[in-house]
């Protein structure tokens, strides 16, 4: 006796169905942790493709000064693949952390690539509380978001992409925590020395220094308080202190001050004199963050750059800019370029070379009611010229392994303000970022 | 004499709920759950409306009532991150931001049902009074009050197996009263070491409808750990206290 074949299809879907959802069900609350147990080696990282469009300043001091005998441009579009691989090895008694960055860029001026191990450190630990490390490795020390006055032994931040990854220095340090009942609970010292010449930290200040520094962390009455202090050497002594406390579960508060001893900063008049200042510089930052019922975060800090120009002072320099170029247009040549690139390639040209500044970011998670969909804007403004910058943001994270962020930079200012000379007026940028 | 006889009688006729306080109870539930001291592994299952899910593992370690770290050991895009929890005050790392960061209970740093303080619990009776103990037919009850205003659920209504002094529902509420999420504790399984307890845990809040996180433990098992593991200074280096 056969069965008819519209049963046999029956019986198939029925049984196909049993069994993947059998599968799926069992898939579902399964979990044996023994794949995640610790191995002698571990790769992964991630790989990145960024486009960006430029819409340049034309009449900017930064973009006139970036293009000297280029052919001039009213936008550039920009792409970036880069890979970073993040590994561990386990040899011996000790772990072998590293990092490397690498960047491939095209756009229609430049055709680069870079090559750079970010971080190369290898770590003992003899005890719990105690750590010995020497090699590449990337400190970050302060409670700022956006800025880090206390940052001492650091590459500089980007405030417009505080989470990046950044190249380390190389370096010898220690941990050493202490552990207490009572109302400090720990207390903990990293001591570090930096040493800098001719191939080894080059660009953190002058050579033939071994600079020390150090920090002390305590967790006091459920406060974080650290005591940060560099050495003179490569760069000009400094110490300063920072701390974070939560003054409600959603509501916390942190600030970071600091004080470089006998600064050395070059300052311009509108006709090429520079003359070097030298005096104590004090830098601070407060800021807050906030958590709303709605699942809102709100960062907002001010910072007060005790290196950075004033208003007329950034003035005078956006004026000897215009000056060299307006020489360079009637006579085919300039005596003032020369000194202003200069003064672009130091303190003016930092990212944000001002003295008081504002930043702002709200981010919404959850937007619109979409599970891993982030909608952010973020400013910064320039308090004594009243120049900004606006940048709206969406990010999304559903895809696994996959982050895609799109964000507009807007900046917006008058002739001679921070961000009205900047080398573009306007960016548009995304990024698709796969990790494995 | 009689009298007194029978008052004898009565008291030994009691349920086991009236010798127990509530706060007894609570403390059984706490130790039953977990040991004060123990490592372990989990699972977090996100699963969305459309049937799409994410999944993080944690290793987790707790010392006594208040300290918690966990540290994400997959997906690769959170791989390295880690969570403390001191008491009130937790914190997250973050491998590229390089420094510990101030967070909130209320929060998810996974981005699920779940939220922070799900992730990274401490005892029940380090966070809350209990307020009433009611015995029903299958199960006891505790009416569960937050000891401060820091602590992420207002109130908790806890059902508790009567036999086996292990919590099987909780429903946890805002000060408003509003129910902002239900936990179904699931599958008793004998981890070894004296430890049966659920392996799984649901979760479903009416804030975030159609969405649904699973909570699955592995080798759970008792442990000692030096309190100098429970700082932000140790955050970077967790995973190398993993066998």
């Amino acid at each position: 006796m056969s069965m008819p074949r519209a049963s046999w299809a029956h019986w198939s879907l029925l049984f196909f169905l049993s069994v993947t959802a059998h599968a799926a069900a069992a898939e579902e609350y399964t979990f044996d942790a023994s794949e995640f147990d610790k191995k002698p080696f571990e790769l992964g990282g991630y790989l990145q493709f960024k486009q960006e469009n430029f819409a340049l300043n034309r009449g900017g001091a930064f973009y006139k000064l970036g293009n000297v005998n280029q052919p001039q441009r009213d936008s550039l579009d920009r792409t970036t693949g880069t890979m970073e691989l993040i590994g561990k090895v386990r040899p011996g008694i000790g772990t072998f952390d590293f990092r490397t960055h690498s960047d491939l860029v095209r756009d229609q001026v430049t055709h680069d690539h870079t090559n750079v191990l970010y971080e190369g450190v290898y770590s003992i630990r003899p005890d719990p509380g105690v750590t010995v490390e020497a090699g590449k490795k990337t400190l970050r020390w302060g409670k700022g978001y956006a800025w880090n006055p206390i940052g001492f032994v650091e590459r500089a931040k980007d405030p417009n992409d505080p989470e990046l990854s950044r190249e380390g220095l190389v370096m010898a340090s220690s941990d050493f925590i202490f552990n207490r009942e009572g109302p400090l609970k720990t207390v903990a010292f990293t001591p570090v020395l930096l040493p800098v010449g001719k191939d080894v930290n080059s660009d953190f200040g002058a050579t033939g220094h071994l600079n020390p520094a150090a920090k002390l962390y305590l967790l006091y009455r459920d406060t974080d308080i650290d005591f940060a202090w560099q050495g003179k050497g490569s760069r000009p002594g400094r110490f300063g202190m920072d701390f974070s406390r939560n003054l409600t579960s959603n509501f916390e508060m942190h600030g970071e001050w600091a004080r470089i001893s006998q600064f050395a900063r070059p300052v311009t008049d509108s006709a090429g004199r520079v003359t070097i200042g030298t005096e104590n510089a004090t830098s601070y930052l407060l800021g807050l963050r906030y958590l709303s019922e709605k699942d809102t975060t709100y960062i907002a800090e001010y910072y007060r750059n005790g290196t950075g120009y004033s208003e007329q002072q950034a003035q005078q320099f956006y004026q000897l800019v215009n000056t060299a170029f307006a020489q360079l247009e009637q006579t085919g040549s300039s005596a003032l370029l020369p000194k202003a690139l200069s003064l672009t390639q130091g303190a003016y040209g930092r990212p944000n070379a001002g003295k008081d500044y504002l930043y702002f970011r709200a981010q919404q998670k959850d937007a619109l009611g979409i599970v891993y969909f982030q909608a952010a804007i973020t400013a910064m403004m320039n308090l004594q010229d009243r120049s900004y910058q606006v940048t709206p943001e969406l990010f999304y994270s559903g895809v696994k392994n996959l982050d895609l962020r799109l964000r507009l930079f807007m900046l917006q200012g008058g002739s001679s303000t921070d961000f009205g000379e900047k080398q573009n007026s306007r960016k548009l940028e995304l990024y698709a970022r796969y990790y494995f | 004499m009689k009298k007194l006889l029978w008052l004898i009688l009565c008291l030994i006729a009691l349920p086991a709920v009236a010798a127990l306080d509530g706060t007894q109870i609570l403390q059984k539930v706490d130790r039953n759950l977990e040991p004060e001291s123990y490592e372990t592994y989990r699972k977090l299952i996100d699963m969305q409306p459309d049937g799409s899910k994410k999944e993080y593992v944690l290793y987790t370690l707790k010392k006594g009532r208040d300290k918690v770290v966990a540290l994400f050991l997959s997906p690769p895009s959170d791989k390295g991150r880690a969570t403390l929890r001191i008491g009130d005050n937790l914190w997250l790392y973050i491998p590229d931001v390089g420094r510990p960061v101030r967070i909130t209970s209320l929060q998810s740093v996974t981005g699920s049902v779940f939220n922070n303080a799900d992730i990274l619990r401490v005892d029940y009776g380090a966070e809350y009074n209990v307020e009433a103990a009611e015995e029903q037919k299958d199960a006891l009850v505790l009416s569960l009050k937050a000891k401060t205003g820091e602590i992420a659920y207002d109130r908790l209504k806890m059902w508790v197996d009567k036999k086996l002094y292990l919590p099987i529902t909780i429903e946890a509420y805002a000060a408003s009263g509003m129910l902002i999420k239900t936990l179904r504790y699931k599958d008793i399984k004998d981890f070894g070491g004296g430890i049966k307890r659920p392996a799984t845990l649901e979760t479903e809040s009416p804030l975030f409808k159609g969405y649904k996180s699973v909570m699955l433990w592995s080798a759970l098992k008792k442990g000692t750990f030096p309190d100098e593991v429970f700082t932000l200074n140790y955050l970077p280096r967790v995973q190398e206290l993993r066998k």
